[in-house]
């Protein structure tokens, strides 16, 4: 027998959340599954184990509880007998079980005042958990400047139409002869526009309710729904291309690389991804440009992006940097170490403004 | 000297009884006499005597062993006859598995932990059948402890498995099993959750018997029955009862898998009888159960449904592991080989 292997628990059990997560991904275990585990017995209370897990709220269920007590007994024949003396019973000791009662709710009552005393949490917690809640929704939105009147601010700093089309044209071409293109963050539908041109189908998805009624009053396809939320309600495989200009930027670094998860389930196999954001590797970007937008939640490094879509099982990722810096330090100078450090500083400092990086979901 | 074993309830089919009644077949093999008593037999048990006897044929010099699992209104009683006294220890069900469901249930443990702590001091020796209610009893004031392992009595296995249960069961693809009493604390509730997901994301046609007794639990066997269909799985869940022996044999060949999510158990006498018949083991990792499958069983320390069915899924699929599972059971089981563990019972009872 002692040929036999020892049952090596913790390689096989990641191997089954190896599966689980597989199922996940295919949709197979979906929000559907989980709430069925999530049924509760029907017919009553809970488990009292169970409720020892959620104590808080079974508390506030249990105070209000009533007991009920039907002392009536169907057996035949001597049914009325037994109701009758348990009736009897009840009268006899419901002074007895009054003090008890009395004693119980004295204890709960002092129970609870001592819990609030030395807790320090029990004494209106709701009105606490509010409150937090309430601080926390303020200082997302203080973040994000929630409160600037965005109308004023798309006039002064807004980019203008020409520049991202002759931008976006660059990326069109990567979706030649692709059916249906999902253009995440769609904005007033200039690169769906330049699909359409091109022959190629596509859709885009925004938040902001006016810009996608601007898509639909030039005939294309928007839907308002933000991004990550969308990339999951849709079939796996369902689109054969993914487009996000200017989204990356605008998300924190945990929800990025949700959001890339999310697009690996949605592409077909094979089908090219690109997410163009400011190239914060530009110092005047970096340092300047880039937090002209005060939705602009952190700069992500090229090198950090490309990473992120290579741990994420994107192949074929590269880098591809554009739109150049206007300003320029002047470069005729005689050859040698000056016009070496010359050329350093420009594209240091006035480099590519802005860079996509490209990649294509896994072939199988 | 003569041996008497008492214990409030002795029923067929139930692993508890089952000890009473092997243990006295061997103290009977060694030579003595001995009687079982309770105060309620059920039917289809015999040779019982009635705890009332007790008073009448215990004399001081005989050995008086209290098996212990629940409280008892005659207790105190029995424990004013002179004799010497060895308590087993079967383990309570905590009350708050039954607050809610079953508040006769969770009077009667609560009666039953008041009266463990208070009758220590009538007994010499106390065993527990597993170190998690060895340790319990510590806890509870004991002095003298001691770990024994139940007795199984395999002979009564030595049968034909039952051909009707067979052919109903024998070469579906995928069929759970869990041996138990129906009660809140094996969680059957939970079992029945898992096989949702089980049918949704690996096969669509997987069935799930739960062997065991129903009538001591009925509110939570009528809410567990509630919840089939609410997930809409009537027709795949089974519940056979308790069953005969040839049954029960047949179930453990029919099975593909035995998967425990008990949040309590004394000791798991199932378990090892799955094991015995070739059934891979999953389980949930709660009081005694590791204990007795020692690393024989792929055993769950974290709860997660889908994760208890994925691993019943590579035991059913994956032949390799079967065996490797189905190996270390059978060397699990001769652990605890009657032969050993009854020298060992005759050893710290000191006959």
């Amino acid at each position: 027998m002692s040929d036999i292997e020892p049952i090596d628990v913790d390689a096989l059990m990641a191997q089954v959340r190896e599966r689980i997560r597989e199922k996940r991904e295919k949709g197979i275990y979906g929000p559907d599954v989980e709430a069925l585990l999530r049924v509760p017995l029907p017919g009553g209370r809970r488990i009292f184990s169970d409720d020892l897990q959620d104590p808080l709220a079974s508390l506030a269920e249990a105070l209000d509880e009533e007991v009920e007590y039907d002392p009536r007994s169907r057996k035949p024949i001597v049914g009325p007998l037994i109701t009758y003396a348990r009736k009897a019973v009840i009268s006899l000791v419901r002074w007895w079980m009054g003090a008890i009662l009395e004693r119980q709710e004295r204890i709960n009552r002092l129970l609870a005042a001592a819990y609030d005393y030395e807790g320090q949490m029990a004494p209106r917690f709701g009105a606490r958990l509010e409150r937090l809640e309430r601080e926390w929704k303020e200082r997302r939105e203080r973040e994000v400047a929630a409160n600037l009147h965005s109308v004023y601010f798309q006039a002064r700093f807004g980019g203008d139409e020409p520049v991202i089309r002759k931008q976006s044209e660059a990326f069109v071409d990567l979706f030649a002869g692709r059916k249906r293109v999902l253009d995440l963050g769609s904005g007033r539908g200039i690169f769906l526009q330049l699909l359409k041109d091109k022959g190629i189908g596509g859709y885009g998805v925004d938040l902001d309710p006016r810009m996608v009624a601007q898509c639909r009053e030039k005939g294309l396809e928007a839907h308002e729904v933000d991004a990550l939320t969308h990339l999951r309600q849709i079939e796996a495989g369902s689109v054969d291309g993914l487009y996000a200009r200017h989204l990356a930027e605008h998300v924190l670094p945990g929800e990025l690389i949700e959001i890339l998860r999310a697009c690996r389930r949605a592409l077909a196999p094979g089908a090219p991804l690109v997410f163009v954001t400011p190239n914060p590797a530009t110092l005047t970007v970096g340092a300047h440009t880039f937090w002209l937008d005060p939705q602009h939640l952190r700069p992500i490094p090229p090198e950090l992006f490309k990473f992120y879509l290579e741990v994420e099982g994107f192949t074929e990722v590269e880098i591809r940097t554009f739109e150049p810096t206007e300003k320029r330090l002047r470069e005729d100078v005689p050859e040698g170490p000056i016009r070496d450090n010359v050329k350093l500083l420009n594209k240091t400092l006035f480099g590519d403004r802005d860079y996509a990086v490209i990649g294509c979901a896994p072939a199988k | 000297m003569r041996v008497h074993q008492f214990h409030p309830v002795l029923a067929p089919g139930d692993a508890m009884s089952n000890h009473v009644f092997a243990l006295r077949k061997r103290i009977r093999h060694w030579g003595f006499e001995s009687f079982a008593y309770a105060v309620e037999t059920k039917p289809g048990v015999a040779d019982v005597r009635t705890y009332r006897r007790m008073f009448r044929d215990v004399r001081p010099d005989d050995l008086v062993i209290i098996h212990f699992s629940m409280g008892s209104e005659v207790i105190d009683q029995i424990l004013k006859i002179p004799a010497r006294r060895v308590l087993v220890y079967h383990n309570i069900t905590p009350p708050e598995f039954f607050g809610g469901i079953n508040p006769h249930a969770a009077a009667f443990a609560r009666l039953g932990l008041r009266q463990l702590a208070r009758i220590a001091p009538a007994f010499e020796l106390a065993i527990g059948v597993s170190e998690f209610n060895r340790r319990a009893l510590e806890e509870a004031g004991y002095t003298r402890t001691a770990r024994v392992p139940i007795l199984i009595d395999w002979d009564h296995f030595a049968v034909p498995p039952s051909e009707v249960v067979l052919a109903r069961w024998k070469g579906l693809r995928t069929v759970l099993l869990f041996v138990g009493r129906i009660s809140p604390n094996k969680r059957q509730d939970d079992l029945v959750r898992m096989l949702a997901y089980y049918r949704r994301c690996i096969d669509p046609e997987a069935h799930l018997v739960l062997v065991g007794a129903y009538r001591d639990q009925p509110q939570y066997h009528a809410r567990v029955v509630a919840l089939i269909e609410r997930l809409g799985l009537s027709g795949a869940v089974a519940f056979p009862g308790g069953v005969d022996d040839p049954a029960l044999l047949a179930y453990y060949r029919a099975a593909s898998c035995f998967v425990s999510l008990s949040e309590h158990e004394g000791f798991g006498v199932p378990l090892l009888e799955a094991m015995r018949f070739r059934l891979p083991v999953v389980a949930y990792d709660a009081a005694a159960v590791g204990e007795t499958v020692d690393g024989a069983a792929v055993l769950l320390r974290e709860r997660d449904l889908a994760e208890v069915a994925e691993a019943c899924a590579m035991v059913t699929e994956r032949s390799d592991l079967r065996e490797q599972l189905v190996a270390a059971g059978e060397r699990r089981v001769k652990d605890f080989d009657p032969e050993k563990v009854a020298e060992r019972t005759r050893e710290v009872l000191g006959l």
